[in-house]
């Protein structure tokens, strides 16, 4: 299991970066994981993407399709991924303390 | 484990490749692995000398009786930890390898059989082996379900129809008797749909008669890079009678290099039938779009510079080489190449399944950067691929080693430059 190391806070996750136990999540840690990836501060835009992704992990287990963020954020699809550089998998779910999604991604 | 790895019959091409190999090291310099990281166990014949001595402890006489005089060596958990590591992890099967070969040696399959023998022992990465699942038990490689993806669609079908501002633009879903039916990557409806609408607008200029189906859209095979051919035959069975039951002419492979060969190469091998329909890649049906007037392009709607990238299976294993830069070189002004580029280009560090084994992340970006390497010297400004795998290898590289390039598919990049003339 690899760790990750951000301003001196140990995180276990995957070989991607993703975290290990979605269940150790809080907003410290999306900020973190943000600042890690590049993301020097999470602006209103961010929280809102990151939140509906953690809701729908919560509730159904899995990232929600990006049509979900979109119509619950209103925000354009070119937008999340300006916002997000790595994409909505490796960038905003990662942020959300999801386990990475399977697939092309 | 003697029963697992004794071959039931002989695999003649197996066996010629194996024997034929000298250890001459030629192909050492053409594998991005060794290349970056200098470690000998990465030179391709290396890998085959692993496969080899497996081989022939368990299907030769000499292997059996006098193993350490042939090379032959005997399945021990440190010996299938290497073969995992090696053959899953530090190989993409990309082939470069196979043309640096002065012999021939198709290394690349070579490759393959060893995951398959690692498949037959229950040892492929479960991390790969949860995107085989996901395809087998729920139809796509995500596991999205139905009414998600149909949403998706109509989501899609509305912007189309914006951009358009024709009410009768369409993206059809589960429609019989159509010319085509049109397969994605389930990246596409999941996180990056922009794809999905640009190939509709193509098929909206050119007036095709198209569908897509709601239950089997995907166009990827990871069964094909988990050894398990069971599990690949499934996969391509449910796309294959999916295309009979709409009643289909032409099934065409979205933008995948390791889906489009599966399917088109791989799969009536996997169930030992010649198709009833035809297939293309969706390159080469944008291609005859252009070469037949069906649509018109204006290559200054793409200014910027363009360079390609090839994916392994569609060009260096899948014969597109002239195909993609015909359609890129028609949808935009200014196309670079990369060095070296076509039937000798890297491989983006991404196939063969590597992007979904977490497990080897650094060592897959860490490869990556001889093709960041290259796209920097390209001096473009654009990299476009027909491969979504390769997409999203080349996003996180982009990210990586700060490229500051736009990443496209070729759809999205022809949707751009399409002229619609309104009747």
């Amino acid at each position: 299991m690899a760790t990750l190391e951000i301003e001196g806070k140990v995180f276990e996750v995957d070989g991607d970066g993703f975290l290990t136990e979605p269940s150790l999540w809080n907003e410290e840690v999306a900020m973190l994981f943000a600042k890690n990836d590049g993301i020097e501060e999470m602006n209103d835009k961010h929280w809102a993407i990151v939140n509906i992704i953690r809701r729908n992990f919560d509730e159904k287990g899995n990232a929600p399709m990006i049509r979900t963020i979109c119509q619950e954020t209103g925000l354009k699809l070119r937008e999340i991924y300006e916002l997000f550089p790595l994409g909505p998998a490796r960038g905003a779910c990662k942020v959300a303390g999801l386990p990475k999604p399977d697939g092309c991604v | 484990m003697d029963s697992i790895l004794k071959f039931k019959d002989i695999d003649s091409k197996l066996l010629t490749h194996l024997n034929a190999c000298v250890k001459c090291g030629l192909c050492a310099d053409s594998c991005m692995f060794y290349k970056k990281f200098s470690d000998p166990d990465y030179i391709p014949a290396s890998k085959v000398a692993l496969v080899s001595s497996i081989y022939r402890r368990y299907n030769t006489l000499s292997g059996r009786l006098i193993p350490s005089l042939v090379g032959a060596e005997k399945m021990s958990q440190e010996m299938a930890e290497r073969m995992v590591d090696l053959l899953f992890g530090a190989c993409t099967m990309c082939g470069r390898c196979v043309k640096h070969c002065s012999i021939g040696v198709d290394i690349a399959f070579v490759v393959r059989k060893g995951r398959e023998m690692l498949a037959e022992m229950g040892l492929v990465p479960s991390t790969l082996q949860s995107t085989v699942d996901a395809a087998v038990n729920t139809g796509n490689n995500m596991g999205i379900p139905e009414d998600e993806f149909v949403g998706t669609i109509s989501w899609m079908e509305e912007e189309l129809r914006d951009e358009l501002n024709d009410q009768n633009a369409s993206i059809p879903l589960n429609q019989k008797g159509k010319r085509v039916f049109y397969t994605l990557n389930p990246r596409e409806p999941k996180f990056f749909p922009l794809s999905i609408s640009a190939m509709a607008k193509i098929f909206y200029a050119a007036g095709e008669s198209w569908t897509l189906s709601s239950k089997y859209y995907d166009v990827t095979n990871y069964g094909f890079f988990n050894g398990n051919k069971r599990e690949a035959a499934l996969i391509a069975k449910n796309l294959h009678d999916e295309v009979i039951g709409l009643n289909s002419a032409l099934l065409v492979l979205g933008e995948c290099g390791h889906g489009s060969r599966a399917n088109r190469w791989e799969a009536p091998n996997y169930l030992c039938k010649e198709y009833e329909f035809d297939m293309t890649t969706a390159v080469e049906l944008t291609s005859s779009y252009i070469r037949e007037g069906k649509i018109k392009l204006d290559p200054t709607l793409n200014k910027e510079a363009v360079t390609i990238h090839d994916p392994c299976n569609l060009v260096r294993n899948g014969g597109l080489l002239q195909e993609i830069r015909f359609v890129v070189n028609s949808s935009a002004q200014n196309v670079t190449e990369m060095t070296p580029c076509g039937n000798d280009n890297y491989c983006c560090g991404g196939g063969g399944g590597l992007l979904a084994m977490s497990e080897y992340n650094d060592r897959r970006v860490g490869a990556g950067e001889i093709k960041a390497d290259q796209i920097r010297k390209s001096g473009a400004k654009v990299v476009v691929t027909p491969c979504h795998n390769c997409v999203d290898q080349l996003t996180q590289l982009n990210h990586t080693y700060k490229l500051g390039v736009k990443i496209k598919t070729i759809a999205e990049l022809v949707a751009d430059a399409i002229i619609i003339e309104k009747t």
